[in-house]
C-alpha cells in the first residue's frame, strides 16, 4: 500500500447475509489525483462495494481505509474525507437547492466564504442559477441529479464515490460533470466512478476495476485491461465483453 | 379487476397493518392517559361553563368559528400508490367504482364528527342565543353544507388547472362561511333561501373548469399527505417508521435557520429548522398557539386561564416531539460527517427552544389580568417554563432509551 493512498480496500468480503456474501476478496486502491472506473454487469457488486466504503454495510472480512483511517477508528474524519453521488437522487423534499448545498457545506465544515464561492460557480457550471431557491420537489430528475453532484462538489473532500452519475443528465450536464471531474482530479482529488457508459469513461479514467459476480476479474490501466482481456486495439466495451463472456 | 375490492383491500392493509399494530402502544403511553385526563378536565370545565354562562357570551361568533372549519374541511382517502399511474391507468374509465368507497368514507365519518361536535355545543348555544334555531333544522343545515363542501372538494381534486383548484378552494371557504354565518344570524326562512341560491350558484360554477377523468398525480400526492398525517399522529405516541410529511414552500420563512452557527455540530439543527418551517408541525403549533392565546385572554381573570395556558404549552410539547423523529431514516445522515450524538442533542435543543418561545408568547395574554394578579400570572409563566424543561427531560430520556441511530 502506498502511504498516500486515498482509498485502500484489502480482502473485502461482504454482503447482506453471512452465508451468501456478494463480494469475494475484493482488493484495490485509489491514489491521489486518480480517477478509477468501477465497472461490471448489473448485480456484479459495484453498489455493494460502494455501500461498504460509505459505511452503510460492514465487511464480513477485510478492511477499508480512507486516507489511512478505518471507519470505526474515527467515523467523523472517515466520512469527512469522502463524498457520494448516488445513482438515484436522494434529496430532502423540504429544502431548496441552495439549502442542500449549505447543509452539506456546514456538515463538511467548509468555510462560509468558500461555500458561497463554490455554490455560485457550481450553479453556473450546471446551469442551475434560476433554480437555487426552488424546493427539490419542483425539480426534474436531471436537475435533482445535478443537485446531488453539486452537493458532493461543494464539500471538496479527498475522495468522491460516484455511482452512475450520467443517468438523467442532459448532454451539456454530462460534459460539465466530466470537465469538472477532470478539474478536481488535476487538483489532487480522487474519484471512484461507476458507470455502464464505458465509451464515455474510457477516455477519462486512469484505471479500471472490473467486477464480475462479486470478484475482481481484471484491474489496471486501459492497456493492462487490454492485456488481461487478450484483445488488441479494442475499446473498453469490447474488452469488457470479452472478459465477462462465458464466465457465468 | 374488482376495483371496489382492491380499494377495500388497500384500506384494510393500511389500517390493519400500518396503524393497528401501534394502537396498543398509544394506549399504553402516558401521553394517551394525560390526554384522557385533559378530556375529563375539559368536560368538567365545560359543564361548569354551561351551568354558569357568562353574560354577553359571543355565542354566534363561537358557533361560526367552530362550524365553518368543520363544514368546509373535506378530504378523501383513495389509497392510491405511485405505481397506479401504470397499472390502474388502463382502468381509468372504471375508476368510479374504486372512488365510491373514498367518497362514502370521506363524508360519513366527517358527518359523524360534525354531529358529535354539534351535540356538544348545543347546550351552550341554546342557552346563550336569544333566538336559537331548532335543533334538527340546525343539524340538517350543517349536514347539507358539509355535503356541499365535500362535493366541491372532490370536484377541485379533478380540476386540470392548479390555479383553478386554488381559486375554487378559496370560493368553497367563502361560500360555506357565508352560508354558516347567514344561518346563525338571519331568520331561518330568509337564510335558507340565501343558502339554497348560493349553493345552486356554487354547484353551477363547479361545472365550469376543465377536469381530468382521474387526476392521478394529484390524488396520489393527496393520499401521501393523508397517510402521512395519520402516521404523524401515531408518531406523537410511538416511533413510527417511514412517515412522510407534507411540505409547504413558505417562502416567507426561508430565512429561518440561516443564523444557526456555521459549524458541523449545528449542521443537523440547520436541516431540522428548515424541515420544521416547511412541515405540518409548524402549522399545527401556530394554530394551537392562536387558540391558546385567545382562550388564555378570554379566561385571563381566573385560574382557568392558567390551566388552559399550561395545557396548551404541554400540547405544543407533544407536537414538537415529532421533531425528534424527523429524518430518522435519512440516508445522508449516515454518510455525512455528522458528529455522533449531535442529532439527538440538536433535535432536543430545537424542540425546547421552540416550546419555550411558544410558552412565552402564549403567556402574554394573561398579562391582561392586570397588576392585581401579577404574582399569579408570573407563577403561570414559571409553570410554563417548568413544563418546557420537563418536555426536554422526557425527550432526552426517551431518546437515550430507544434511539441509537446516531451513535
Amino acid at each position: 500500500m502506498n502511504g498516500n493512498t486515498v482509498l485502500d480496500i484489502q480482502g473485502l468480503s461482504g454482503g447482506y447475509s453471512l452465508n451468501r456474501p456478494v463480494l469475494h476478496d475484493v482488493s484495490f486502491q485509489v491514489n491521489p489525483g486518480e480517477m478509477v472506473g468501477l465497472i461490471g454487469l448489473n448485480g456484479a457488486g459495484k453498489s455493494t462495494t460502494m455501500k461498504h466504503i460509505l459505511g452503510l454495510m460492514t465487511p464480513q472480512k477485510g478492511e477499508i481505509r480512507v486516507r489511512g483511517k478505518k471507519r470505526d477508528e474515527d467515523s467523523e474524519t472517515y466520512h469527512g474525507s469522502l463524498a457520494f453521488v448516488p445513482e438515484s437522487p436522494l434529496l430532502y423534499d423540504d429544502m431548496t437547492v441552495r439549502e442542500h448545498l449549505e447543509f452539506t457545506a456546514r456538515a463538511y465544515n467548509v468555510p462560509r466564504g468558500d461555500y458561497e464561492e463554490r455554490a455560485d460557480r457550481l450553479s453556473r457550471i450546471f446551469r442551475m442559477q434560476d433554480k437555487m431557491d426552488s424546493l427539490s420537489t419542483q425539480l426534474s430528475k436531471g436537475m435533482r441529479q445535478k443537485v446531488m453532484i453539486m452537493c458532493a462538489f461543494v464539500a471538496r473532500p479527498s475522495l468522491y464515490i460516484i455511482d452512475e452519475p450520467f443517468l438523467g443528465l442532459d448532454p451539456l450536464g454530462i460534459r460539465s460533470l466530466l470537465d469538472f471531474m477532470v478539474e478536481l482530479k488535476e487538483g489532487g482529488s480522487s474519484i471512484l466512478l461507476s458507470s455502464h457508459i464505458l465509451s464515455t469513461i474510457e477516455n477519462y479514467c486512469d484505471r479500471f476495476v472490473v467486477l464480475h459476480q462479486g470478484s475482481i476479474i481484471a484491474q489496471g490501466t486501459l492497456e493492462a485491461i487490454e492485456a488481461q482481456a487478450g484483445t488488441t486495439g479494442a475499446g473498453l466495451e469490447d474488452m469488457f465483453y470479452t472478459l465477462v463472456q462465458g464466465r457465468d | 379487476m374488482d376495483l371496489m375490492k382492491l380499494r377495500a383491500e388497500r384500506r384494510s392493509r393500511f389500517w390493519g397493518k400500518e396503524v393497528l399494530p401501534y394502537l396498543g402502544y398509544v394506549l399504553q403511553s402516558g401521553v394517551a392517559a394525560l390526554m384522557l385526563f385533559a378530556l375529563i378536565v375539559f368536560s368538567a370545565w365545560y359543564t361548569s361553563l354551561v351551568q354558569h354562562i357568562p353574560a354577553g357570551l359571543p355565542i354566534r361568533w363561537i358557533m361560526l368559528v367552530l362550524f365553518v372549519p368543520l363544514t368546509v374541511n373535506s378530504s378523501f382517502r383513495t389509497y392510491l400508490a405511485p405505481a397506479d399511474t401504470v397499472f390502474l391507468l388502463p382502468q381509468e374509465s372504471r375508476m368510479k367504482s374504486y372512488f365510491q368507497g373514498s367518497w362514502t368514507s370521506g363524508v360519513v365519518y366527517k358527518l359523524l364528527g360534525l354531529a358529535l361536535i354539534f351535540l356538544i355545543s348545543w347546550p351552550i348555544y341554546v342557552r346563550s342565543d336569544g333566538q336559537p334555531k331548532p335543533f334538527w333544522l340546525f343539524l340538517l343545515v350543517l349536514i347539507a353544507l358539509k355535503l356541499l363542501a365535500s362535493y366541491g372538494c372532490w370536484k377541485e381534486l379533478r380540476m386540470v388547472s392548479r390555479r383553478a383548484t386554488f381559486a375554487y378552494r378559496v370560493l368553497r371557504y367563502v361560500v360555506l362561511a357565508l352560508c354558516v354565518a347567514a344561518w346563525i344570524w338571519q331568520p331561518a326562512g330568509r337564510s335558507l333561501i340565501f343558502i339554497v341560491l348560493l349553493a345552486a350558484t356554487y354547484t353551477a360554477a363547479l361545472r365550469l373548469p376543465a377536469k381530468h377523468p382521474v387526476a392521478w398525480e394529484r390524488l396520489i400526492a393527496q393520499e401521501k399527505v393523508h397517510s402521512g398525517r395519520v402516521l404523524m399522529v401515531l408518531g406523537w405516541f410511538v416511533n413510527v417508521p417511514g412517515r412522510e410529511q407534507r411540505v409547504y414552500a413558505r417562502k416567507w420563512l426561508s430565512w429561518a435557520g440561516n443564523n444557526i452557527p456555521w459549524k458541523p455540530e449545528a449542521a443537523y439543527r440547520y436541516l431540522l429548522m428548515k424541515s420544521f418551517v416547511r412541515s405540518d408541525i409548524l402549522g399545527i403549533v401556530l394554530r394551537v398557539g392562536i387558540l391558546a392565546a385567545f382562550l388564555a385572554w378570554w379566561q385571563r381573570g381566573s385560574n382557568v386561564g392558567i390551566g388552559i395556558y399550561w395545557f396548551f404549552v404541554f400540547l405544543a410539547g407533544i407536537q414538537l416531539s415529532s421533531l425528534l423523529r424527523f429524518h430518522s431514516e435519512s440516508f445522508w445522515l449516515h454518510v455525512y460527517p455528522i458528529a455522533p450524538g449531535s442529532r439527538r442533542r440538536n433535535a432536543i435543543k430545537l424542540a425546547f427552544q421552540i416550546q419555550l418561545t411558544f410558552a412565552a408568547v402564549t403567556w402574554l395574554p394573561l398579562l391582561g389580568a392586570g397588576l392585581e394578579r401579577m404574582g399569579t400570572v408570573l407563577m403561570a409563566l414559571l409553570g410554563g417554563i417548568v413544563l418546557c424543561l420537563l418536555s426536554r427531560f422526557f425527550a432526552s430520556r426517551k431518546k437515550t432509551e430507544d434511539d441509537e441511530d446516531d451513535e
